[in-house]
């Protein structure tokens, strides 16, 4: 097994259009890493450049140590599922699977039928062999992509979107089962997806892409709970946020003046007169009538707006001037009802301060 | 993203070989496209300037008495000044010939093309347009024929009128004006009805659902909505009819008499019976500037392009509306330019007539209940249908009916039964050596088509050119040449060479002018294809080649053999190519029917149609099956 290190990667396509301006990033052998991002972020391009569909602009690439920066897509020892699975329409499932196998032309037909047979088992559907891709339902494609890419041992497996196309409770199914596979087969994974949520529960680490570049690379819940920018803030997961600049800044603490209010948060390396913005997660903050002790950030309004999400229930507070929190508390916590008055307070420590 | 890099030819994710591994790929198609078919046109033009010698040479120079004793108009002889010109008043007759066609087709077809794009039994929608394809492929020749014993004195038609008391005496209705008008509306009203069906397909069913239930009625909807978003088809329609009229030969040749002589007939006339192969060249000319004329206003007052013409239309939903202004500037041109203009300015006018025409019937049924409405239009739209299936079916169920006659005369209805006549073909060694000829020169010119079609539609979808487009076009442009001008343009060609009159000839020939099938064919399939299969082919270590190999050209495996298929079909069926390149040398099945034709009607020509139609038949239904329904 090996990993994946990508240094300096820029991609200009033909017209000037910039995908990709410059990331870097190292993958260890046997570590999941997502890259996640709105639509045209460069995350797809980025995945393309490593299977060797494009050919970067700048920069190198390099799987295993070796530079593969200019070797073609079938010169790589890489295993790609493609968000609509890409099975040959024209051949078996055990010919799909075995297509790599026999393209490389080492391999016995005897080894081909056990490697084939080991996969279909590894996917946990055995008794599809002789079946056309018209035949299995979307998830099965989808076992069957996976297990073709893995097929011919490949050194990296990266998968584009692979969980866009199913639906919602099967893609939750997938997730799992994908990653059980990987952990399984214990292979360095590159996944690509613009659902934050999937993002979240599936990887080591991910990264975070935005117009080209890296915003934030770490593990989930660092990610998560530290964002570095609005952005990334903004992109996982929900968040309110206040815009302002710092006023004053006392030991790893500092008061930031959003106008109307002022918010104490956590600070990391921001001075005063500078321009930051607040985030604080929904299901931080504190409301007064459930007898819990006020925070330093108090916030008095009206509850506008209320849904139910199962497990939780979101709160829309509006706390004039035009600015909502919105506020999440677990189900059957003292409800609120719609047109409420409320007090609604967040510690110092639940605040944390970003880059705008 | 992959569409991004589709136009960089160096991107290394493409299977496709290497950079300059693309000019080696276009170089082939084009060596045939521009070095076999441009010189000969080339050539067409030089002759047109040649000196001729009666007795059947001709000697290099420049002379402009071709084009003088084509042109000469005399203001002397009356009004108009073309009357004196035999040349000139029987160009205007093609050319009005070629607008009634068109617009006699369009009339008898959109209701037809209507009916089968809304119809929901996909049983019988894929039998009507078998039938209706089916009759497109099978050679003038024979349909000609069908129309003749049809029409003849003492041909089904005049036997039946006399028979019902509304013919006093047996009456011929051919050769003669209305009788050709027939045949000609015979023969394109199918490319009509395919190019119509395929633009009213491509409307979304649901917008019409829309529109009823924002409350307009059956007829409006069509108003509104339908006859609107198929605009595009019903100028495609006209265009392709019109220009394919244009250059018929067989239809004006055996339906019409001396006063019907169309440009194609003359032109061949002139080549093969007067030998004046400079004046047929310059006549040549002159068609080849009328359809060009033709295409230019097409193309300048509409969104039309050579390429929809060709076969890959697409409706598109909005545009192509011609300004007023442009015809007003346009008019004081030229004739032709006017006649062009004014095709399309009437194909306007249809449309606003239609719009009246609908208006009225609309007030009239609105007294009736919307469900009775509906039905008596459905009721009327089906009995209307009907009876033009059997207008495009019938002549060739009678050529059938008639081919097993035990009669030693072609009898309708045939009294009997016998295969007599079919013992007769297959064991003429004339007939034989014709049909092994036609099928020999058809296998070999589909091989030939198929080729070119196919590396032309391989290199324009994997490389970009900077002049892509105008390769594209060259694809396309064989099959818009009037065959009787790519036959006299390949005759003066071979000539030179000194390889006419040989088989070989007439392949290179066909193997050219249907090119454009295979082209639009694969080129369609490698739109359709989707390249992520080829990106998880090379993604496991599938080289470029071997990625073409099992995975390219396996999904294409379909539309190669049905342009194959095509260009064989085309080429089995086509006359006048065959003929001009003959030189009374080769025979095929369609020059032997007519040949036989000035002897009499021996049943043995209905039998060998036969043959010939049940051949054509089964390669359709093999294409329509290989693609899955490409008629659709």
């Amino acid at each position: 097994m090996s990993g994946i290190s990508l240094s300096g990667i820029t991609k200009r396509y033909p017209g000037g259009v910039l995908a990709v301006k410059g990331v870097d990033i190292d993958i260890e052998s046997g570590e999941f890493v997502t890259l996640v991002g709105p639509s045209g972020c460069g995350k797809t391009t980025t995945l393309r450049t490593i299977a060797g569909f494009e050919r970067p602009t700048d920069g190198t690439i390099s799987i295993d140590s070796v530079d593969v920066t200019d070797a073609p897509p079938y010169e790589r020892n890489t295993g790609m599922v493609f968000q609509d699975f890409a099975l040959f329409p024209h051949m078996t499932i055990h010919e799909n699977v075995a297509y790599g196998m026999e393209v490389d032309g080492e391999y016995t037909d005897e080894e081909i039928d056990a490697r084939v047979a080991e996969m279909l088992e590894l996917v946990e559907l055995p008794g599809v062999a002789d079946r056309t891709p018209d035949q299995l339902s979307g998830g099965q494609q989808q076992r069957i992509a996976l297990a073709r890419a893995l097929a011919p041992s490949p050194d990296a497996l990266l998968l584009d979107e692979p969980l866009a196309s199913l639906d919602k409770k099967l893609r939750e199914q997938m997730q799992v089962e994908l990653r059980r596979i990987q952990q399984e087969v214990g292979i360095t994974t590159v996944f690509v997806t613009h659902n934050q949520e999937e993002a979240l529960t599936m990887s080591d680490r991910l990264a975070v892409m935005n117009d080209g570049k890296f915003e934030q690379v770490g593990p989930p819940e660092a990610v998560y709970d530290e964002p570095e920018t609005r952005f990334v803030a903004d992109f996982l997961g929900t968040a309110n946020l206040f815009d302002g600049s710092i006023s004053t800044v006392s030991d790893g603490y500092a008061t930031v003046d959003c106008g109307d209010v002022s918010i104490r948060a956590r600070n990391g390396t921001a001075g005063a007169g500078e321009s930051v913005s607040v985030v604080v997660r929904p299901e931080r903050f504190a409301l007064e009538s459930e007898g819990e002790e006020a925070g330093e950030n108090a916030f008095d309004g009206t509850v506008k707006f209320k849904r139910h999400l199962g497990s939780s229930v979101e709160y829309h507070v509006d706390t004039g001037n035009g600015r909502t929190l919105i506020v999440v508390r677990r189900s059957g916590t003292g409800a609120l009802s719609t047109g409420e008055r409320v007090s609604v307070s967040v510690g110092a420590k639940d605040c944390r301060i970003v880059e705008a | 993203m992959a569409t991004n890099s589709s136009t960089d030819g160096d991107e290394s994710g493409r299977a496709g070989v290497r950079a300059n591994a693309k000019w080696y790929a276009v170089s082939y198609p084009m060596f045939w496209l521009v070095a076999v078919f441009l010189v000969p046109l080339a050539m067409l033009v030089v002759f047109s300037f040649y000196v001729n010698i009666p007795g059947g040479s001709y000697r290099p120079g420049f002379t402009l008495e071709n084009y003088a004793r084509f042109l000469s108009v005399s203001f002397s002889a009356g009004w108009p000044p073309i009357e004196g010109n035999l040349y000139l008043s029987q160009t205007w007759l093609t050319i009005e010939l070629a607008l009634v066609t068109a617009f006699a087709s369009l009339a008898l077809g959109y209701p037809i093309a209507y009916y089968l794009a809304r119809m929901n039994r996909p049983w019988l929608r894929s039998l009507l347009l078998i039938t209706i394809i089916s009759s497109l492929w099978v050679t003038y020749v024979i349909r000609a024929y069908a129309w003749q014993v049809i029409l003849a004195s003492g041909g089904i038609l005049s036997s039946t009128g006399v028979r019902l008391g509304l013919l006093a005496e047996p009456q011929s209705f051919y050769p003669g004006y209305w009788g050709l008008v027939i045949g000609m509306v015979y023969v394109f009203l199918p490319f009509m009805i395919l190019t119509l069906y395929s633009s009213i397909r491509n409307i979304d069913g649901e917008l019409l659902e829309a529109s009823k239930n924002l409350g307009a009625g059956p007829v409006k909807t069509f108003r509104r909505v339908t006859l609107p978003l198929s605009k595009n088809g019903i100028v495609s329609g006209l265009a392709l009819v019109f220009i394919l009229a244009l250059g018929a030969y067989v239809m004006p040749r055996l339906l019409g008499s001396s006063a019907e002589r169309t440009l194609p007939v003359l032109i061949e006339a002139q080549i093969m019976s007067e030998q004046n192969y400079p004046f047929g060249a310059a006549m040549s000319i002159g068609l080849v500037l009328v359809v060009l004329a033709f295409l230019w206003v097409m193309v300048r007052f509409t969104n039309m392009t050579t390429a929809s013409l060709g076969g890959s239309e697409v409706a598109e939903p909005d545009g192509g509306r011609p300004d007023s202004a442009a015809y007003k500037s346009a008019s004081g041109v030229g004739s032709s330019f006017r006649n062009g203009v004014g095709s399309l300015a009437s194909a306007i006018g249809v449309t606003r007539v239609a719009a009246s025409a609908g208006n009225g019937i609309e007030s009239v049924i609105l007294r009736i209940d919307a469900r009775t409405r509906e039905r008596i239009l459905w009721v009327g739209s089906r009995v209307y249908v009907a009876a033009a299936m059997t207008f495009i079916a019938a002549p060739l169920l009678i050529i059938i009916a008639v081919s097993f006659t035990p009669e030693q005369f072609l009898t309708f209805p045939p009294g009997g039964f016998s295969t007599q006549w079919y013992v007769e073909f297959f064991t003429d060694s004339s007939w034989v050596i014709a049909l092994i000829n036609s099928l020999g020169i058809a296998g070999a010119a589909a091989l030939l088509s198929t080729t070119i079609g196919g590396t032309l539609a391989f290199a324009l979808d994997r490389y970009g050119y900077r002049w892509g487009t105008i390769f594209g076009t060259f694809g396309i442009l064989p099959i818009l040449v009037p065959p009787v001008i790519v036959g006299v343009a390949f005759l003066v060609f071979f000539l030179e060479l000194g390889v006419a009159g040989s088989r070989t000839s007439i392949i290179v020939a066909h193997g050219i002018f249907y090119a454009p099938f295979p082209f639009i064919l694969i080129s369609q399939g490698l739109d359709e294809l989707d390249r992520t299969y080829e990106e998880a082919a090379m993604n496991l270590g599938a080289s470029p080649l071997g990625t073409i190999r099992t995975i390219t050209l396996p999904l294409l495996q379909a539309n190669v053999v049905s342009g194959a298929l095509f260009a064989f079909i085309l080429s089995l069926n086509e006359y006048i190519i065959a003929w001009l390149l003959s030189l009374f040398l080769v025979d095929t099945i369609p020059i032997q029917i007519f040949n036989s034709l000035r002897y009499g009607y021996s049943p043995t020509i209905a039998a060998a149609s036969v043959v010939f139609i049940a051949l054509t038949v089964v390669v359709m239904v093999a294409i329509d099956r290989l693609s899955g329904g490409i008629w659709e």
